[in-house]
């Protein structure tokens, strides 16, 4: 005797007939994949570079890279004093970052959210929104201005100096200017905050997005209960936003390594050792050094850490939430 | 059944694929290096330059390419990458063996892409040509590029220079010196008495000195716009007399060197941004009237730095000043080159279409110099010429279409006139130089420059800085950059 269940089960037709039935949904997907394996799997052949030597020369001559070399450029990597220093400040600048990143992004999303007026909620975040336009060229001289400690290396004459010291010593939190773009000690503090202060706001966008998806019956509900703005906050908006900040904290580990274009405006010769990292590096020695073996094999060594990263992330929210995202 | 197809028909794709870029990434071999000059050539259709410092193409630069057709028949077609990722540009289209026809290069790179063998061999198409250019061209300047990739060939000629080397002077507020009373240093004890009294006497925010960075941001010569302070000391790899190479940077001069602009900038004297200086940035502290010495380049910014100051301090008038006797000479750059790749597929028809062309001590130096008649110059029929406003900025005349005037390596009648204040700086510099060589390169030093002047930086910095005392830099530079200048030594030597 057939059963309900029996009765629902419905035999899937071939693969050859659901392509035909789909086909122009196949045909409308073609672009995409093609775009897909022209612009990031091919160039991912360019890896075997790394087990080989391969320079202009090696182009000009036409001999192609030499491949005798194998795990030779990795051996260098890990004896090279410049790239172990890069590869430390990279993970400490980045790591902070990501920390501040989260905390800060969120926070800010969560203060937008409060408020109540539409006009000026929408003034705060165009405010907010604009400095993730502005090149990093133009925000490096801005607070290249703003941070400068003057032209005069004695101090003693606080004319030239810029907007943050010439408040600093009004106030008389210093007694002479401080060059904070030039000391190990300041600059990467002042990276964080240049960071967060071109970044925060474009980040928030996603977790309002998250925000206006939260039902208000749960608000409601927690309102007659008597809980308050803060504990409806806590009980109820961080709960609901948990697995958005999760999924964005796994897709920003993925580009950790990637830092390059902020710290290449802004450091200098002064803070080399705090602020060369694994991109600068590769900068040096691919582009200008012209040794894109070597370069390929730091951005192999980068991916196969981010790739780590990612996974060991995804697998920990796995175990602690239950789901992540790969 | 079907789902296995499936997979094979991927499997064999993704293979397809990853064949394709097993040889698509791999570019092809060109030609071999070397050439022969004929006097049959093949003239070229088409020619394709990248070029850095020529006119814009806001201001008509594809007006003289149309008027190179004009002339020639030749197709000219121009890239002109931003200034800031020019070489940046070049290095990836050598990689990837897209570089155009022809280059302009600067000395840095020159020998570098030589050694590497990406630039064609021009010194038989130099010695056997015919074009007007062999008699009109200082072969001094042609000379000043050849250069021994160490292949057993001696020097070759791997490009053909633009334009004079040309080289920084230091400019001073002559009329600063005026009101103070400060009369022409010729030591460095007076160089020095000179910027203190610009600190003391002059009006708040006075910089008596800047500069762009400490080492001329990696490029050679490492000391150009510091010679008063660098003097004997050479902060980078030399041939001494009997024939052996040394590293310049570890020797007492360098130390002394050191010294010098530490105390200097303790003092105040040397501008506290000096680190994170760009050009720009130094040209807007000089527009600003706050500058009272930069060492800058010879000939036209003379006229313009000052041109610019008296916007805001309308009695600025700047002076060329002579080397200080310690420091000895200012120094003359190799050449910057225009270079034949050898990807380009008609190398001897470029050199004499295009370069030779634009030498001819005539309509073609003219063309390549001041532009087009009646848009970047009107002839006034008595022989002479007179430049016309830029398109762009009608306050401005036009400079140059790709080769600086003043700077030209042809003796010719050029029908324009310098400005009296460009001739006057030019002449300074030409009175207190000495010519660099082309810098050394090999393989070892490509593999090892790029962190040896990381090291380079970070000691003179932290020492201007007093981060580090002069003997601690000293004994940074020996543990960091040891193995990196043993290296290029044993090489240069063995």
């Amino acid at each position: 005797m057939a059963t309900n269940t029996d009765a629902i089960v419905v035999k899937k037709p071939p693969l050859s007939v659901r392509i035909y039935k789909y086909r122009y949904f196949y045909l409308m997907a073609v672009p995409v994949i093609v775009l897909l394996l022209l612009f990031f799997y091919w160039p991912m052949l360019g890896i075997r570079f790394a087990f080989s030597t391969y320079k202009l020369k090696h182009i000009t001559s036409g001999k192609g890279p030499d491949y005798s070399t194998g795990l030779g450029n990795f051996k260098a990597l890990f004896t090279d004093r410049f790239f172990l220093d890069s590869f430390r400040n990279t993970i400490a600048l980045s790591f902070w970052n990501l920390v501040f990143a989260t905390v800060f992004t969120v926070v800010v999303a969560l203060l937008i959210n409060e408020l109540q007026h539409e006009w000026g909620k929408k003034f705060v975040q165009t405010v907010l929104y604009l400095p993730h336009f502005l090149s990093w060229v133009v925000v490096a001289s801005i607070f290249t201005l703003l941070l400068s400690a003057g032209a005069d290396a004695t101090g003693s004459d606080p004319t030239t100096v810029g907007f943050i010291n010439a408040v600093f010593l009004k106030l008389g939190l210093i007694d002479k200017p401080h060059s904070f773009l030039t000391e190990t000690s300041t600059w990467r503090p002042c990276w964080y905050i240049i960071q967060r202060w071109k970044e925060t706001g474009w980040g928030t966008i996603i977790y309002l997005a998250a925000l206006s998806g939260i039902s208000p019956d749960l608000y409601e509900a927690a309102e007659i209960d008597g809980a308050g703005r803060l504990k409806q906050t806590w009980y109820i908006t961080l709960p609901s936003l948990m697995n958005t900040i999760l999924i964005v904290f796994i897709l920003n580990l993925a580009k950790i390594l990637n830092v390059f274009e902020s710290v290449f405006v802004l450091y200098n010769d002064l803070v080399l050792s705090v602020s060369d990292v694994v991109q600068t590096y590769t900068y040096r020695k691919g582009i200008q050094g012209n040794d894109y073996g070597y370069a390929t094999a730091i951005g192999l060594f980068k991916s196969v850490i981010s790739l780590f990263l990612v996974t060991g992330a995804d697998y920990v929210a796995k175990k602690i939430r239950g789901y992540g995202i790969v | 059944m079907k789902k296995n197809l499936l997979i094979r028909l991927t499997g064999l794709g993704l293979a397809v694929i990853t064949a394709m870029g097993m040889t698509a990434c791999e570019p092809k071999t060109p030609e071999g290096p070397g050439g022969t000059a004929s006097a049959e050539y093949t003239k070229p259709d088409s020619i394709k330059m990248t070029f850095d410092t020529c006119m814009t193409f806001e201001n008509g630069l594809q007006d003289v390419c149309d008027e190179y057709k004009n002339q020639t028949g030749i197709t000219l077609e121009v890239e002109k990458p931003d200034h800031n990722k020019y070489y940046e540009k070049i290095t990836l289209a050598f990689a990837s063996g897209t570089p155009s026809d022809a280059i302009e290069m600067g000395s840095t790179y020159y020998p570098e892409n030589a050694n590497n063998g990406a630039l064609w061999d021009m010194t038989d198409a130099w010695e056997n040509t015919t074009a007007p250019a062999k008699s009109v061209v200082d072969p001094s300047y042609v000379d000043a590029l050849k250069i021994d990739i160490r292949d057993g060939n001696g020097p070759r000629l791997y490009g053909f220079p633009t334009v004079a080397g040309n080289g920084t002077v230091t400019y001073v507020r002559q009329d600063w010196m005026d009101q103070m009373g400060i009369k022409t240093p010729e030591t460095y004890d007076e160089f020095i008495g000179m910027l203190r009294t610009f600190k003391e006497k002059g009006k708040p925010g006075t910089i008596p000195l800047t500069a762009a960075g400490l080492l001329n941001n990696g490029e050679t010569p490492y000391d150009i716009y510091l010679r008063e302070f660098y003097q004997d000391a050479i902060p980078d790899f030399y041939q001494k007399d009997d024939g052996t190479w040394v590293d310049g940077f570890s020797e007492p001069a360098m130390e002394a060197a050191l010294t010098r602009l530490h105390d200097a900038f303790a003092e105040g004297l040397i501008d506290g941004e000096i680190v994170t200086n760009k050009t720009s940035t130094c040209r807007d502290k000089v527009n600003a009237g706050l500058v009272g010495c930069f060492n800058y380049w010879a000939g036209m910014w003379c006229a313009k730095l000052e041109d610019a100051t008296t916007g805001t301090d309308p009695n600025a008038k700047f002076t060329a000043l002579p080397i200080i006797k310690e420091a000895g000479h200012y120094t003359e750059r190799v050449p910057t080159a225009l270079v034949i790749t050898n990807n380009c597929a008609n190398p001897v028809g470029v050199f004499e279409d295009l370069i030779m062309y634009s030498h001819d001590g005539d309509k073609g130096q003219m063309l390549f110099t001041h532009g087009v008649v009646d848009k970047h110059y009107t002839d006034n029929g008595d022989g002479t010429c007179t430049a016309l406003p830029y398109y762009e900025d009608p306050t401005k005349l036009c400079e140059k279409a790709f080769y600086a005037p003043e700077l030209s390596i042809s003796t010719w009648n050029d029908p324009i006139a310098l400005d009296p204040r460009v001739e006057e700086s030019l002449k300074v510099f030409r009175e207190n130089r000495t010519f660099a060589t082309v810098p050394v390169v090999s393989d070892v030093i490509s593999e090892n420059l790029a962190n040896l002047n990381v090291v380079k930086g970070e000691v003179v910095a932290n020492v201007l800085h007093g981060n580090i005392s002069v003997e601690e830099g000293m004994a940074k530079y020996n543990k960091d950059a040891g193995k990196y200048v043993e290296a290029i030594l044993a090489d240069l030597n063995g």
